[in-house]
């Protein structure tokens, strides 16, 4: 019987070794040879450029920001969400889900509407008497974008390690004597590690890496590694080059991989 | 009680955080103005216009039916390599594990691009094998497989083994007892996947825009290529629609008792008799809609692709670069059918060209790029036998296409025009008559540049009164050293937003190609157009014929339909781009028009303006790398 369930994940090898594993070899076989096709390393060495130093540096910086706002807007709004009634629970998580219906690249460029300087926004201000908000074309409007488009990554995989918490834990906690803020600290919040780690990765790799927010929202002023690599593809049509720099992402996405393993075993953390 | 205010105040302004940007699109889709920076009036027009705009149907429906088909099959998959990988000894479990996770933290571009990379290698063993439908669907699969094992692996754990070997041991046959007594429990699971993988399939960009090919557009490509432009305002009232459609399913879904997850309750109430038909509702008429919706939107594609089989020609053009009625005549009066393509650039057209991974079979470019093109081998020449309305191209424009095609073998101009500044009159007070308006400290944050290398430098090297197709390394430094001197001042660089944001009054200088300023003027009449007096550039854009292209007879019939004088008088009416066509140009009734030096400026300026040329691969890379340098300081 077990091997004949076995064979279920046969489709699935199949199509995994076609669709994921060849293409990663692909994009090391391009980023590790030249247009001759002899092995070089100075496709990696690309990155070291000062250009791309920086554009890896401020992408870095930025993903780690938006990281971090996430982080801080999420915790809380995931305890409050888990605290609702089971019942209404999935509505309550399908409120964040459901903003994605709205393609990705409208949701982005509303914003340049509501940010700009005869925006939405800027009107409410001045209506109000209040001094105008002046950040579309900048560094923070692409955060904000980062953190709009990604909080819910980072909401759902806190959430859902939230509502498995045994409500008896927390009860014995407080029966054996511990104040709120021990029952967060000694029981809550090491028990969500393991979601937070899931929802910093999902937060982070796809910031660290973003192209399309960085251009509607920094009006190509700001150049993030992920523009570096679209045009290294798309423009400069330089696909060693391109591919020597995925590989050098491919080092922080494979570090969020250890990490998540490390924290997060049994796949308890996971978004959805 | 304070608690829980400031509980629904925190969730309130979350909610205002995500739903904000999507109010917006809703109130757009009501705006009668074209453009999303004025508001025009409450109007339902867009939602009118939308289901007669083929384009965006048809993006819709291979939007959806990609979702719906990757979102099967990666779910038929997926659940069953969760369901075996629970059989697997640990290090395999592990490993398929970590296999699995890879499309889900690995960067979308990355996915994308080595997706784009396989698809590409296979052409080398299968030629006829092109990017479209099917290597965007097989992407999606790829991507969203994961999706569904994530969501069904944690159902299978909470199962209770024992009630399967039970049923087993009571005679029942793997199959039947996997369906009675698993199936049943990991369902929530296997359902969430699937809507999850919906969901995801939906709203990718990234990896579609790396795996798709000619005439196949989703959603997102198609807003994506409409971004530069200004997107068309039929797209927020679809948007708006299934975004409603959505919600309203959510609320009948959420409304029923939830039967599949209600398991863990102790109590089951007795369902009410709304309830029930809310029930009735999700499990019967939601399921039998999505059919609906696969069986037409399939019959309907079939019907699309079988009329794509017959005669066609592949076109590659500049956005809203042409009328689209001018499309359906032609298909109507020849019968062929016209694929139509936009680029943004003439840098993101040309690597698409040279792959070949598309066989275009009329391309749009400039003249630089018609050059470079020819130098790379890459143009057919055309045949003028079939192009007998040649004749009503000005033969100036002949003469001046010789630059980058010396013998006027391999293009037909189609529109020209030069480069200059606009700027608002209520913002800017003094005469402009020069590019030094653009290093002012005055207009600090309110200058908008072109994102383009050539037209960044050639700007800053004709300021400087050095030509634009410099290959002095000291000129070219130059030139960078100016532009990053600009760049505290510049408030963004675009290449068709300027449209918007000078009509918006967003900005008070953009540098803007002729062919824009009429239609920006006609917006807002603050706004004008001038060519600085040191000098700018003039340019034209041709068609051209790849050499790989499949129908090169029908894309000479295009080109002649085009040269027709009533079709290119309808034409430039459209997209207000000076046409090469004197015939045209005499139909013209609005002597203004006719006689504008916008659209047609005189020979003085025109002696100080230069056409752009190829200057090789190294001055290319020179190009690229300084622009760069400008660009991440």
């Amino acid at each position: 019987m077990k091997n004949s369930k076995k064979l279920l994940t046969g489709p699935y090898l199949f199509w995994a070794i076609a669709f994921i594993i060849i293409p990663i070899i692909m994009i090391f076989f391009y980023g590790l040879t030249d247009a001759d096709n002899n092995f070089t390393l100075m496709n990696l060495a690309e990155i070291t450029t000062p250009e791309n130093l920086k554009a890896l540096g401020l992408s870095l910086l930025l993903s780690f920001i938006s990281t971090v706002i996430c982080l801080i807007l999420a915790y809380p709004l995931a305890v409050i969400l888990s605290n609702k009634n089971v019942n209404q629970s999935s509505f309550i998580v399908l409120i964040f889900i459901l903003p994605m219906w709205m393609n990705f690249l409208l949701r982005t460029l509303a914003w340049q509407t509501l940010l700009e300087k005869n925006g939405v926004i800027n009107a409410v201000l001045s209506f109000l008497h209040l001094p105008e908000l002046n950040i579309i074309n900048t560094p923070y409007a692409i955060v904000l974008g980062m953190v709009y488009n990604f909080l819910p990554f980072m909401v759902l995989p806190i959430y859902n390690v939230l509502i498995k918490i045994d409500k008896d834990v927390i009860n014995a906690a407080r029966d054996l004597g511990a104040n709120a803020a021990q029952v967060f600290t000694k029981v809550i919040l090491p028990l969500s590690v393991p979601g937070i780690i899931s929802g910093i990765t999902m937060v982070f790799v796809p910031a660290l890496t973003t192209f399309v927010i960085s251009d509607i929202l920094g009006g190509s002023k700001i150049l993030l590694i992920g523009n570096v690599i679209e045009q290294e593809f798309t423009q400069s049509y330089n696909w060693h080059v391109g591919s020597g720099l995925s590989l050098v992402l491919m080092i922080f996405i494979i570090f969020s991989m250890a990490l998540v393993s490390k924290y997060d075993k049994d796949g308890e953390g996971t978004a959805f | 009680m304070i608690k829980s205010m400031i509980q629904k105040m925190y969730l309130g302004l979350i909610l205002l955080l995500l739903y904000a940007p999507i109010v917006t699109l809703i109130v757009l889709s009501f705006n009668s103005s074209k453009t999303r920076s004025k508001w025009g009036g409450f109007s339902l027009k867009w939602y009118a216009s939308l289901f007669e705009n083929a384009d965006i149907m048809n993006a819709l429906y291979t939007t959806l039916i990609i979702a719906l088909l990757s979102a099967l099959i990666s779910t038929l998959i997926g659940t069953a390599a969760a369901i075996g990988m629970q059989a697997l000894n640990n290090k395999f479990r592990t490993t398929m594990m970590a296999i699995t996770n890879i499309p889900m933290l690995n960067a979308d571009i990355v996915t994308g691009i080595s997706l784009m990379l396989l698809f590409i290698a296979c052409r080398a063993f299968y030629p006829s094998f092109s990017f479209g439908f099917a290597t965007v669907l097989l992407a999606h699969i790829t991507f969203n497989i994961p999706y569904v094992i994530l969501s069904v692996i944690p159902k299978l754990k909470q199962t209770n083994k024992y009630t399967y070997e039970a049923a087993l041991d009571l005679g029942a046959s793997p199959i039947y007892a996997f369906f009675k007594v698993v199936f049943p429990d990991i369902f929530p699971g296997v359902c969430s996947g699937f809507l999850l993988a919906f969901t995801m399939s939906l709203d990718d960009f990234v990896i579609t825009h790396f795996t798709t090919g000619a005439g196949v557009h989703t959603l997102s490509t198609k807003i994506y290529s409409e971004v530069r432009k200004g997107i068309k305002p039929e797209m927020y009232a679809l948007s708006t629609l299934l975004f409603v459609t959505v919600l309203f399913l959510l609320i009948v879904v959420n409304t029923a008792p939830e039967q599949n997850t209600s398991n863990k309750k102790l109590v089951r109430k007795a369902p009410s008799k709304f309830s029930r038909i809310a029930n009735i509702a999700f499990r019967r008429v939601v399921p039998a809609l999505l059919v609906l919706v696969i069986v037409g939107g399939g019959f309907f594609y079939g019907a699309q692709n079988r009329a794509s089989a017959g005669e066609q020609v592949v076109v590659y053009n500049w956005g809203e670069y042409i009328d689209p009625k001018v499309l359906d005549m032609f298909e109507e009066e020849t019968g062929i059918n016209v694929v139509y393509e936009e680029f943004e650039t003439n840098e993101s057209m040309y690597p698409k060209v040279q792959a070949g991974a598309v066989s275009y079979d009329l391309v749009c470019p400039s003249d630089y790029m018609i050059q470079r093109m020819l130098e790379n081998n890459l143009l057919a020449e055309i045949n003028f036998d079939n192009i007998p309305n040649l004749k009503y191209i000005g033969q100036q424009y002949l003469e001046q296409s010789k630059a980058f095609d010396p013998e006027n073998k391999y293009s037909v101009p189609y529109c020209w025009g030069t480069v200059g500044i606009l700027y608002n009159k209520t913002m800017v007070d003094e005469p402009i008559d020069s590019w030094s308006v653009l290093w002012d400290e005055k207009y600090e944050d309110q200058i908008l540049m072109q994102n383009s290398v050539r037209d960044a430098f050639g700007i800053a090297l004709k300021y400087l009164g050095y030509s634009l197709n410099s290959t002095d390394l000291d000129e070219l430094q130059a030139a960078k050293e100016l532009l990053m001197e600009q760049k505290p001042l510049v408030q963004a660089y675009v290449v068709d937003q300027v449209r918007d944001k000078m009509i918006s009054n967003e900005a008070a200088l953009g540098v803007i190609y002729s062919g824009e300023a009429i239609y920006t003027q006609s917006e807002n009449p603050d706004l004008e157009y001038v060519i600085p007096k040191e000098g700018s550039n003039v340019w034209i854009d041709s068609w051209v014929i790849p050499k790989n292209a499949k129908n090169k007879e029908n894309a000479e019939a295009f080109i002649n339909f085009l040269c027709r004088p009533e079709i290119a008088k309808m034409n430039f009416d459209y997209i207000t781009y000076s046409t090469p066509n004197t015939a045209a140009r005499d139909l013209i009734e609005d002597d203004a028009i006719r006689d504008s030096t916008i659209a047609f400026p005189n020979d003085s300026e025109l002696s100080r303006c230069e056409t752009y040329q190829y200057l090789g691969t190294k001055f290319d890379e020179i190009y690229t790398e300084l622009w760069r340098e400008i660009k991440s300081k």
